[in-house]
């Protein structure tokens, strides 16, 4: 055995030992920013025309929650049979609250609404491909006036259907 | 000449034997205060002389370390000179203590016939900082929300709630603004795309680039104090959390949070950029938290109130925020160091989105009343407020240049 030969399986045994070692470290970036527990949100889609007589009806909360209560649920049956027969049909789940609170903190429960309502979906067999969550915090009120009863309407999740 | 100065120092003769027992007016509506004599400010030549003098004025008794009094009545004296040269301006200024005859500075400042006021803000900050040994806040800028045109825009104003400009004409819903370091760079979130998008703004040359568009929610963006990240709030793993952002290469580089049952929102960077506070509902209700900026446990920080929200990390270490207690929502403040919380405002209204000035002691917040949000100065030692911007329509949160 020559020189060279050695001196080539020496560096090929010390490339084995530095791959094996790199497929037992791991990745540092990605690993630290996923979560298990994640379902990510689908990619943005075009919006299409807005489909004006879907008549779906929004999903209301209560104060500072985001959890559908049972009450709620037949809502979100009836927007899943309806996506279901209409195919070709995208939806933006727009998620509100009242305007009682911290701006961003708003924006940020409205979106949670919104993925809230997106899980309850997903559950019921529509494609996440399909859905989007957008939050308006509190800037978009259904009910502009300032007591319970408008608080009550615009703490929502509202169906904003696209063809 | 010579006559000029024989009064001038006959003048600082009875004003130190005048003021021996009256150099700190003490009432219990204001902060403590020196008593500062403005008469000897000469203006040459005619034309914005009022109007800098004025501003001078106005900003020497904002700062909150003074009371403006009459002729040869003050601890501290200013003299000094504004004269045009040509198409500027020249300030000449010294201020001395009355009594001892200490200087504290003497200074010449040069600016464009136009920027009388930006001048006079700036020969405040000195005096200010010559006087107290504390940073001025009156050569600085504030940016917020307005919705004047229907739309929510972004526009700035000065410290003194003057010089107000529309800086964005996005017919939308603009948000949560807040300056980079020196004011360079700005960063907001708007719909004009449709969805909540971050934008990043170059002040020098107006140039917009959006920065932040991922599925979901893209909010609260708030710039690093060495300039080189920002902390912001996506939805896009399913959940709004709280990440970190390279502006240079554009790339996320850390995740902080991991709370698939709770939503976070506003992150604020500490002064050393170590440490980010934010807003987390994972007990139930919003609260505010302190996590490293490379990760790892998170500490709950806020334990009274029923909701406490819209942290901001001041330049002193302190932690400005907004807490709903017996209803109303009050600006209090927390010490991490001392670990002791206060209360500042007193509920006469709901104030919210507080902010710190670049003085460690003033505040900008929103102040609701009936619904009705407009812009207010608090003042940590005890001035009462004053009204920052009369716009028109509601205007809300605020966000100051931090140095």
């Amino acid at each position: 055995m020559s020189l060279g030969t050695k001196y080539l399986i020496g560096l090929g045994c010390v490339l084995v030992l530095l791959s094996a070692a790199g497929c037992r470290t791991p990745t540092v970036g990605p690993d630290d920013m996923l979560d298990p527990r994640d379902i990510p949100i689908g990619h943005r889609f075009e919006n299409g025309t807005r489909v004006k007589d879907a008549n779906l009806v929004p999903v209301l909360f209560a104060y500072d929650s985001y959890s559908v209560s049972p009450a709620e649920r037949h809502k979100l049956v009836v927007a899943s049979e309806y996506l279901r027969s209409n195919r070709a049909m995208t939806v933006v789940l727009e998620g509100n609250c009242d305007e009682r609170g911290s701006r961003e903190y708003n924006m940020s429960l409205g979106e949670r609404r919104a993925i809230a309502v997106r899980n309850y979906l997903l559950g019921l067999g529509v494609p996440n491909s399909r859905m989007q969550t957008k939050s308006y915090g509190e800037e978009m009120p259904a009910d502009t006036r300032h007591n319970e009863q408008a608080w009550r309407k615009n703490r929502r999740v509202a169906f904003a259907v696209y063809e | 000449m010579y006559r000029v100065r024989l009064l001038f120092a006959a003048a600082l003769l009875l004003s130190s034997l005048l003021l021996c027992h009256s150099q700190v007016v003490v009432s219990k509506t204001s902060a403590e205060k020196l008593t500062l004599d403005l008469s000897g400010f000469t203006t040459g030549s005619r034309g914005m002389a009022p109007l800098f003098v004025k501003t001078l004025k106005a900003d020497l008794a904002r700062s909150g370390w003074f009371e403006i009094v009459a002729r040869g009545q003050g601890a501290i004296t200013v003299v000094g000179s504004y004269e045009h040269v040509g198409k500027n301006l020249e300030v000449n200024c010294s201020t001395y203590n009355a009594v001892t005859k200490r200087k504290y500075m003497t200074e010449s400042f040069w600016g464009a016939a136009s920027e009388a006021r930006r001048l006079a803000h700036e020969v405040s900050d000195a005096i200010v900082e010559a006087v107290t040994g504390r940073k001025g806040m009156s050569d600085s800028k504030l940016v917020f929300i307005g919705n004047r045109t229907r739309h929510k825009e972004v526009y700035t104003c000065d410290a003194d709630g003057m010089n107000v400009k529309q800086m964005t004409h996005d017919r939308s819903i603009c948000m949560s603004p807040s300056w980079g370091p020196s004011g360079n760079r700005l960063v907001y979130t708007s719909f004009r795309a449709q969805f909540p998008d971050v934008y990043l703004v170059d002040m020098k040359t107006f140039k917009r680039e959006r920065i932040a568009r991922f599925p979901g929610l893209n909010n609260c963006a708030d710039i690093s104090p060495d300039g080189r990240f920002i902390a912001l709030t996506l939805s896009k793993d399913g959940n709004p959390e709280i990440y970190i952002m390279d502006l240079r290469s554009r790339k996320l580089t850390r995740r902080l949070t991991k709370t698939p049952n709770a939503s976070e929102s506003s992150p604020s960077w500490s002064p050393d950029g170590k440490q980010i506070v934010f807003v987390s509902d994972t007990a139930g209700s919003p609260h505010l938290y302190i996590v490293s900026v490379k990760g790892g446990a998170r500490k709950r920080i806020t334990y009274t109130g029923s909701e406490n929200v819209e942290p901001d990390w001041g330049p002193d270490g302190r932690i400005l925020y907004s807490s709903k207690r017996l209803g109303r929502y009050e600006i209090c403040i927390y010490d991490p160091q001392r670990g002791d919380d206060s209360q500042l405002t007193k509920g006469d209204a709901d104030y919210e989105d507080p902010c710190w000035a670049p003085d460690g002691r003033h505040i900008a917040c929103a102040r609701l009343i009936r619904y009705q949000s407009s812009l207010y100065l608090l003042d940590t030692m005890g001035d009462a407020p004053v009204r920052l911007v009369n716009l028109g329509g509601d205007v809300h949160s605020p966000s100051w240049i931090s140095n």
